[in-house]
Parts: structure tokens; sequence; C-alpha cells
């Protein structure tokens, strides 16, 4: 049996690799549906013919929580081949920007719809008021309904590059199916967060790449923003806040 | 003891799905009731209203401001002044109830109908005034109006509808004709406006797509991104002041706000200077990028900034700047989104551009209303004399709304400097705002108008030449006229061949000799005349150029005449687009250009048939493509008609006959067309009647029967003047493609299909009826019969009065020697087969058609053709 080498431990998961298989194992406490929903998620994604690691099992484990095991993919995450090689990082953010249209080409309405994801969070979000709260759904509702692959947290992280140069994506929980500007709004905010600079960058080439008009994406932003307020803390949430509070042209 | 329902549930609270929707319903019951109201009613309620908002204006105005913390209190009661007092003068006596118009001549009478139900949304920016200005035009229509009042601004709304709900109840309104949401929430607003009927929605662009994606009709507004130009020939002091009165008009919160200055080079410094000396403040480069990062986020303007001074936006930025500062001003080059003061701004901060040119100033004011405010309001500052560069202005802008001269927040609101703009609250951008409407929405966008439209007669005609000279002996008297009475100097005279070399033009000449008027004459008019010929015939008129032009001959001399004198007077004509059939010859696409400026048109004919002499249609062919040219308009009609039978006396027999049963289908046809009226039944009857009783003597004695001749000469005439009118059906329809598809003369192939249309046109059942407001059910059948009995035929009903009529037609054909049927005549049948379909459907599209009393079906036409062809039995058209 292969050696079993801890990756990641979080309060709520372990992740480990087991020669070419990876686990994610779950603490009894976490719901037994979001772990399934996360196999869920992963293996409809999977169907729609993207390269991403192949489900292989959920099970039980012995102390009553679940396990998803899934393949291990070699290779580098395009995050650390950015810190390794800053000179080719132009380079590097083109491919990750192709790959996100990949992506976002495919049509997955199977998933959760990130409109009616957003609304439910917004809906929670006791930080902002009211009418804040008001103003954003009134956004979100005037958007237009699409049903295009939404990773939910593509950052360069997730996406690995294997020696061969074939890419696969990771981390799929949060992949809803809905509108790809808003998955751009998402990708922009955490570069922003990490690297403004980056982010102006990331924007502009995606923008051209999609034939997007820049405005349709930063009209999402305000809604993201609002979104992934509850897991930011500090000087991050205050810029979030700034994002939220905006109003409508009149 | 039953508590009072009507008070309690008034005072229920609106905040969840169910209460919404039981007011919903309350209030439908009450607009039901409020749309049985007059106009004098109605009017006691909006002046109620309108009386109560206004006395309100101040203390709603105050309440806006506090609650929103947007704005500017005093210019706040101005908004609420407006939305009462100007929108109520506007609308005052306007009718908006009941009959509204009424036109008994064109029997056109229009009808107000409330819409019902509308769901108004009220934005932050103007919680009260939007609020008054909706409830009133509501209230004026007989609506019942909801509010969905932002939940930052509800207090406010709600205290405006409020006082204006207990004022109209007061003044006799149902309870909750005016009903609103209490605890606002996406969900209500998006239900209100699903329940509703209409949505009067006002905001941002989020807003306005989620009133236009919910199913039910919208007025909806969009952004506006005004931009202002300030020409080199504008009073500068006049048009920054102006900017600076309307930028700071409630810290330039209204959508009609100016958001940016171009000014042209040479005025440049001299505006920046105005600006400065009236208390504007022109931020450094720095201060510019430091306050376009406070206030534009992501794109959109940073909900802090909205509706605050101009000294508090610099604080928020980092800037010092006086605390009296009116406006703060940035110097700026880019016009994309990429710059933030190209963006709407919603407070008192404006982008300043330089323009090196009028047309340089034009393009940055339309990027920027492009990308901010398509469809909105674009200002001109300008002199009032440099009509060419307003116009232009006029044209280059995507705006629905261009202001010349003034503020544009007081200004594209309207009424307030210029007096005609409508006064409104609610301003449509048109398809570029992706808008519904483009003016300033009023009670009229809230009524259902109901058009009654009771059926009237259309107005016919009787035309004909000016003048119609007969009796035998005629034509020389007639021409004295041309020299005597008109002084013509040049005649030419068209005619073909056989009459030429056969001395008829002889007299004609000697007579123009007589009067000293030159001519030249034209004889190479084959039958069936083509374009060809008729070009050549031009030339030879273009060189000699005449004052007036005298045709001599049968239809086609005649028709190629009329084809010259049109290419003479214009050669600029499109014979294509002169032939295309009309529906209505006075609804016709194409207009004919006026003839006569050239020459005078005399057509003296030499058969008894076409009547081409009196009507106003010509026919040519082109030679080059075959396609035939029926043209018809009244501009063709002859100016004067010379009929002298010694004309015609030596017509060989196969013409009398052939023409003389034209004749006779001219006067049938023209007798049951749908057109048919009084001024032309009466000559059509007379010549049928002249045709049955002279055609056969004169088919048989030809020149010895100088009396039959005339008669059947005057008949041609009559029936002429008839079908000029009253038009053809389709008995002329079927023989022009059988004549042109088998060579048939075209009196012949009438009288080879004449029996069958009369027995097919004669159902009492057709499959459709013809169309035209004067048919007024199918009665072919009795107009046939009219003319039996007119000719003396009864049977002892109409069935064998019709039977009895066609026999008698049958009789004539055989006497003057038509064949029995098309295969008779000698077209074999595989040839006759072969052509059919495409014959049937060029008939059917045939101009003479339309007028037909039952309009055909193309297998039926079809049909009638292969009876026709095989010699059937006449009948067996009735059972089409």
């Amino acid at each position: 049996m292969a050696e079993r080498i801890i990756l990641e431990e979080k309060s709520y998961k372990t992740v480990c690799r087991e020669g070419n298989i990876l686990i994610k194992s779950f603490v009894p406490s976490h719901p037994k549906s979001n772990v399934y929903n996360e196999a869920y998620i992963h293996s409809c994604v999977e169907e729609a013919g993207i390269p991403v690691p192949k489900i292989i099992s959920v099970t039980p484990s012995e102390d009553g929580g679940f396990a998803i095991a899934m393949e291990f993919i070699e290779g580098k995450t395009l995050q650390q081949m950015m810190a390794e090689t800053p000179e080719k990082t132009d380079e590097y953010l083109e491919r990750f920007v192709d790959i996100q249209l990949e992506v976002g080409a495919h049509r997955t309405p199977k998933l959760r719809n990130t409109r009616y994801k957003m609304i439910d969070i917004i809906n929670g979000l006791t930080e902002i008021d009211a009418s804040t709260r008001y103003e954003l759904l009134q956004r979100i509702h005037g958007m237009k309904r699409h049903t295009k692959l939404c990773h939910g947290d593509f950052v360069p992280s997730n996406v690995i590059i294997r020696d061969d140069g074939s890419y696969c994506v990771i981390d799929w929980a949060h992949a809803t199916s809905g509108n790809a500007g808003a998955d751009a709004a998402i990708t922009y905010l955490r570069f922003t967060l990490e690297d403004p600079e980056l982010a102006d960058k990331y924007l502009r080439l995606f923008c051209r790449k999609a034939d997007m008009a820049i405005q349709y994406i930063q009209t999402w932003m305000p809604i993201v923003a609002a979104a992934e307020l509850p897991r930011y803390k500090g000087a991050e949430r205050e810029l979030l806040e700034q994002w939220i509070s905006v109003a409508e042209y009149q | 003891m039953q508590e009072d329902k009507t008070i309690h549930t008034a005072e229920s609270t609106v905040d969840t799905i169910e209460a919404l929707t039981e007011k919903t319903l309350r209030m439908r019951k009450a607009q039901a009731c409020f749309a049985s109201y007059d106009q004098e009613a109605v009017d006691r309620i909006f002046y109620a209203a309108a009386m109560a908002a206004n006395k309100a204006r101040i203390p709603l105005a105050k309440l806006a401001v506090e609650e929103t913390g947007m704005g500017i209190v005093e210019d706040k009661v101005i908004k609420n002044h407006f939305a009462s007092e100007y929108i109520y003068n506007q609308y005052r006596s306007l009718k908006t109830c009941g009959v509204l118009e009424e036109d008994s001549v064109n029997g056109i009478m229009k009808i107000a109908d409330p819409v019902g139900l509308i769901a108004a949304v009220i934005p932050t920016t103007n919680p009260t005034s939007t609020a008054i200005f909706k409830i009133l035009i509501c209230l004026k229509t007989r609506n019942a109006i909801i509010l969905s009042p932002h939940p930052r601004a509800k207090q406010s709304t709600i205290a405006a509808a409020k006082l204006m709900l207990e004022a109209a109840v007061s003044a006799g309104a149902p309870d909750e004709i005016i009903g609103w949401i209490d605890t606002p929430s996406l969900e209500l607003t998006n239900l209100v406006m699903k329940e509703s009927d209409l949505i009067l929605a006002t905001g941002g662009p989020g807003m306005v797509r989620a009133a236009y994606s919910s199913g039910k009709p919208a007025l909806g507004v969009g952004a506006g991104n005004v931009p202002v130009i300030i020409d080199s020939t504008a009073d500068v002091r006049m048009a920054v002041n102006s900017i600076i009165h309307s930028k700071t008009f409630d810290n330039g919160m209204i959508c009609a706000s100016e958001q940016s200055v171009t000014a042209l080079n040479d005025v440049y410094d001299e505006v920046k200077a105005e600006f400065s000396r009236r208390g504007c403040y022109f931020l450094s480069p720095d201060e510019t990028r430091k306050v376009g990062a406070a206030m534009i986020i992501n794109g959109s303007v940073n909900a802090k900034i909205v509706g605050q001074s101009a000294y508090k936006i610099a604080s928020i930025a980092g800037v010092s700047v006086p605390e009296k500062t009116k406006i703060l001003i940035g110097e700026v080059t880019d016009t994309s989104i990429a710059e933030p003061f190209a963006h709407e701004k919603l407070s008192p901060v404006l982008a300043m551009y330089r323009a090196e040119t009028f047309d340089d100033a034009l393009d940055i004011s339309d990027a920027l209303v492009l990308e901010g405010g398509p469809g909105h309001t674009a200002s001109l500052f300008i002199d009032p004399a440099e009509k060419e560069k307003i116009k232009k202005h006029a044209e280059r802008m995507h705006a629905c709304r261009i202001v010349i001269n003034m503020p544009s927040a007081q200004g594209g609101i309207g009424d307030i400097y210029n007096f005609k703009l409508i006064p409104s609250l609610t301003l449509g951008c048109g398809s570029w705002g992706g808008n519904s409407v483009s003016h300033n929405v009023g009670p009229m966008d809230l009524l259902n108008i109901k058009t009654v439209a009771e059926r009237r007669e259309n107005m016919l005609w009787f035309r004909t030449p000016d003048k119609i000279y007969f009796k035998r002996g005629c034509m020389p008297v007639a021409l004295d006229e041309l020299g005597t009475v008109m002084h013509k100097k040049r005649c030419f005279i068209v005619t073909d061949s056989f009459l030429y070399l056969n001395g008829y033009v002889r007299p004609i000449e000697e007579k123009l000799d007589s009067m000293g008027i030159a001519h030249t004459c034209f004889y190479d008019v084959a039958p069936d005349p083509t374009l060809a010929c008729a070009l050549t015939g031009t030339k030879a008129m273009a060189s000699f150029g005449p004052d007036c032009i005298i045709a001599l001959g049968g239809g086609s001399a005649m028709d190629a005449a009329k084809i010259m004198w049109v290419m003479y007077e214009h050669p600029e004509v499109n014979f294509e687009d002169m032939a295309m059939n009309f529906m209505d010859i006075r609804k016709r696409i194409y207009t004919y250009p006026e003839m006569g400026k050239k020459a005078y048109f005399v057509a003296i004919p030499t058969s008894s048939g076409t009547g081409s002499e009196v009507t106003p249609f010509a026919v040519i062919t082109d030679d080059k493509t075959g396609t035939k040219y029926p043209l018809a308009d009244y501009e063709l009609m002859p100016d004067m008609a010379i009929v002298d039978t010694d004309n015609m006396m030596s017509q060989p027999k196969g013409l009398t006959s052939a023409s003389g049963i034209d004749v006779m289908t001219h006067a049938i046809e023209a007798y049951v067309s749908v057109m048919a009226s009084d001024m032309t039944d009466g000559i059509a009857l007379k010549a049928t009647k002249l045709v049955f009783d002279n055609l056969p003597a004169a088919y048989e004695k030809g020149a010895k029967d100088p009396a039959a001749r005339e008669h059947m000469a005057l008949a041609s005439t009559l029936a002429g003047e008839a079908f000029a009118n009253a038009f053809l059906g389709i008995n002329h329809s079927l023989a022009h493609k059988l004549g042109a598809y088998h060579h048939i003369p075209h009196g012949v192939a009438n009288a080879l299909v004449l029996s069958y249309v009369i027995w097919y046109n004669a159902s009492e059942v057709p499959a459709k009826m013809g169309t035209f407001p004067q048919y007024e059910y199918p009665h072919a059948r009795k107009r046939y019969c009219d003319i039996a009995r007119y000719n003396g035929i009864a049977g002892k009903d109409d069935e064998e009065t019709l039977a009895l009529f066609i026999a008698k037609l049958e009789d004539l054909k055989r006497t003057i020697g038509i064949p029995a049927s098309i295969r008779e005549f000698g077209i074999k049948e595989e040839d006759f087969l072969a052509t059919l379909d495409e014959m049937t459907e060029k008939a059917f599209d045939d101009q003479c058609t339309g007028a037909n009393p039952r309009y055909p079906l193309i297998s039926e036409m079809k049909e009638l053709y292969l009876m026709a062809y095989y010699g059937k039995d006449p009948k067996e058209a009735a059972s089409l």
C-alpha cells in the first residue's frame, strides 16, 4: 500500500495523497449532503468533458465521516509557476484566461444556478443593511440568465499544468451554472486582494479574449463582493465593503 | 358589532406576499369602480390630490432629505412643487375619460379607457416628487396605483402617497385607489410588477431591466449622462451659470443634470474663468485622480457621494476645497469608461473637455451619451442664430431630449425653460436606452385608447377627357380648336402604316396645314406596340418638339402614342415601377409624373373596340424581355377624344368582330365591377344594348350600314368611359394572359371565356367576394340580370334570366364568327396544358382581378381556362 501523505488539514477536512489517489476526508460533523454535493458537482463537471481529476468513490470512513477519493494529478499549479518564473507571468496569465474561457464554454444546467446561490447568500448577510441588500438583489435580478459553467473560485492555484503541458482544473466545490461575467468578477476580486496590478491585467485580457465589455463584469462586482464578504476580514473586508457600496446610475 | 371593513383594510400593512396579493385585489375593485367616474368627478379628485401634495411640499422635502441623507431641502421643495403644480396645470383640461374625439364624417371615434392597476417604482433620488407625479397621472386617467418605494426612502414616499390618498378619497375617489408596499423587498417589488397591468419604472438600469422582464408592459427610463457643449458662439456667462444652476440642483441627483462640459478651444479659458468666479473648483490633475478614484468604484458610482455637497465629496477623496465650493470640476480628455469623470456622477462633480472644433465637440458629446446615458438628454449652448450647428448637433446626438441654452436638469423635465416640452418626472430614453418610449411620459401613456371605426364608403370618381367630340364628320371641326382656340404650333401624328398608306392621315394633315400648324407623322406602330417602337417615336417626337400629339388608330396606335407622350414629357420614367399593380389606384406606391406640360393629347379611334381614346390605360411590350407593361393612371387620359365614324367605315370583318365583342365585355365587366357606380352603370347598360343591336349588322354589312357603325363607335366610347372609372374583372385577366400566351386577338380571347366568367361570378355563394366598401354582399347575379332585363331578356327568375342572357351572348358570338372554344380557335392541347399553370397564376395577378365581384382562387381560374378550352357547358362554371 502506498504511503499516506497529508497535503492539507482544515477544521472540517483532511486532504491526503495515497500514491495516485487523492483523498478528501471530512469530519463526521460535516454534513453528508455537502460531501455528496461536492462529489455530484465534480462528477457533472467531469461528465461535461473538462479535464478534472476523476472521482473514484465516495465512502464512509471509520470515524463516521465521509471521504471522496479521486485521481491525484501530477504537475504544478499556475500559481506555483508564476512564483517560480515571474518573467513568464504574462504568458501564464494568458494560458489561465484561455483555460477559464474553455471551462466557461460548457453549459451545465444540472448545476445550481449562480444567481440563486448568490441571492441566498445575500439574503443571509447581516453585515449589510436591508437597503443595500435590496439594491444588490435588484442588480442580480436585472442580469441576464445564463447556464455557463462557473468554477466559483477560478484562481491560478486551482489550475494544474502537467509536465506534458496539458491542464487540469481542481477544487470544484463552489461551481455553479450561470454567467461567465460573474465567474470573472470573482477571479478579479481574488487577484485584486493579492496583486491589483495583475488583477487589472487579468480583467483587460479576459474581456479582450471573451469579447465582453468591462462594464458587464463590473456590474457583477458589487454582487460577488457581497457574496464573498463572509470569507474576509480586516482591510480585505473593507475593500469589499467599498465595492458593495455603490449606487445604480439614474 | 361588525367593524368597518373598508377603513380597516385601508390601514392594513403590506409587508408579505399574502398581504400584497390581498391589497392588489382590493385595489382592483376600487379601480373598477373608479373606471365608471366621469371627467368632472375625476378632475375634482385630480385637483384635490394635486393641491394636497402642493401644500405638503416643504414637509415632504424635509422628510426625504432627512430619510435618505441625500439632496437639498430647498431644491426638493421645487421638485415637489413642480410635480404637483406643473403636472396639474398641464393636464387640468385634458380629456382622459370616455370619448376623446369624434369625427362623424369619417366615422372615427376615440374612447379612453384606464389601464387598470399601475405599479410605480419610486427611486431614492426623488422619493416624493416622483411619487406625486405618478399618482397624479394615474388619478387623472382613472387608474389605481400601487407604489413600490425604495427601502431607503420608504417613509417619505409613503407619506406623500398617504396624504394624496386622503385628499383623493375626500374628493370622492374610491378607498384604496392609491396603495403602497410598507416594507419594500425585491420579492414584493417583483410581485407588484407582475400583478400590475402596467409598470411605471423609474430607477437605475437594474430596476428598469427588471420591469421590462416582468412580462408586463413597462414604461421604464434609463440612466442619463448629459453632455453639454459650449460653442464658440455661446453666451458664456449665461451658459456657465445655467450649468451651475442645474448641476447644483438637489446636489446633482436629477438624471438630466449635466455630467460633462465640452468647451470649444476659443472660449475654454473664458468658461473656466466664469466657473471659478462663480465658486466652482478646478481640481489639479492629482486631485482629479483622487476624486475619480473615490467617486467611481469598479465602474459604479460610490453610494456615499450620491447627492452630497462638493465639499463633502472632496473630503471623502482627501482633497481640501473651500467649504462653499459649488462644483468640483476635473479637466479630462478620455471619454471612455476608463475615465471616472466620463461617468454619470449623481453629485455636483463635472468633467470638462476641450474641443478644437465643433465636430470634435460633437464626437465627445455623443461618445459620452452612448457610454453612460444612451437616449437620455444632451445639451448645447450656442448662439440661437446658428441654426445649422443646432441641427447638426440634434442629428448627431443619441438623445431623446436635446436642450438648447438652458439648465438641463430643470430644462429636461419640461415646462420651465420651454413651454412645449411637456412636464414630466419620467423621461423616456427610446430604444437607445432600451425603453418603449422616447418622450416625456404623461397621462396619455396610461390609457387604452379604443378607436371605434364605422364602415365608410370610399370616394368614387368619374373622369373622362376634357373634350369628347363625336358624330360622323366631326373630326375637322374638332381639330379646328387646336388652331383657333388653343393656338397650337407643332403637331406630331402617331399612326400605323396601314392607315397612313391608305390616306387616313391626309384629312388631318390638310386641316393642320390650313391652320398653319407644322406637323409630322410617325406611322411605324405595329400591333402590340413595343418599347423599341415607342423609343423610336419618342426620339422623333423629341427632335420635332410638338405642342400637340394626335394619335390616330386602334388601341395599338393610341397606346403607343400615350407611351411616347410619357417618355417625351418625362424621359426619366421607369416602366417597371409605372406598371406595378395596385390595390387602390389612389394608394399606389408610384406617383405618376404630371402630363400635358409639353403637349396636348388628341386621340382619334379608327376601330370600335378598345375605348383607349377615353381611358387612362396603355399597354406596351418590352421587346427585349417580352414583358408587357400595362400602365394605368389618369395622367394617361387623353385631353381630347374625336370619335368620327368616317375613320371607321372600312374596318375589316375580323376587327369588327373582335373589337365589337371586346366592347361588350368592357360594358359587362364595368357593370358588375365592385367599383361600379350610378355614374358608370347607365353608360355601361347603354353600351351593351348598342352592341347587341348593332354588332351583327356592322359585322355583316360593314360600311354599308353606317348607322350600325356609328352606334358601335359610340358603344365603344361609352364602354371605355365606364371601365375607365369602374374598371374591369377577371374576364379581362383571363383574356390578357390567354392572348399573350397563345396569340389570340384580345377581343376573341375575351369572348372565349365570357360565358364561363359570368356563370362563375354569378354564384350566390362564392368562395371569396371582392374587397371594396361599396361591395356589401355578393350580388353579381342580380347585376347580370339587370343587363339582361335592360336588353329585354326576362326569365321566370334570375337563374333563367341569366341562362337566357348567356344564350343571347353565345348567339351573338356565333353570328360574328367567334369560335366555340379555345381548342376550336386552333390552340393545340399540349401547348395549352403546358402553359396552363403559369398562365393561370399570371392571370390571377392581373391588374383587372382586383375589381372583380368575386375574388378568385387560382384553382378556380384554372378550371375556367380548362372549361373554355374544351368548350364545356358554361353553366358548369356556376358550380365552381
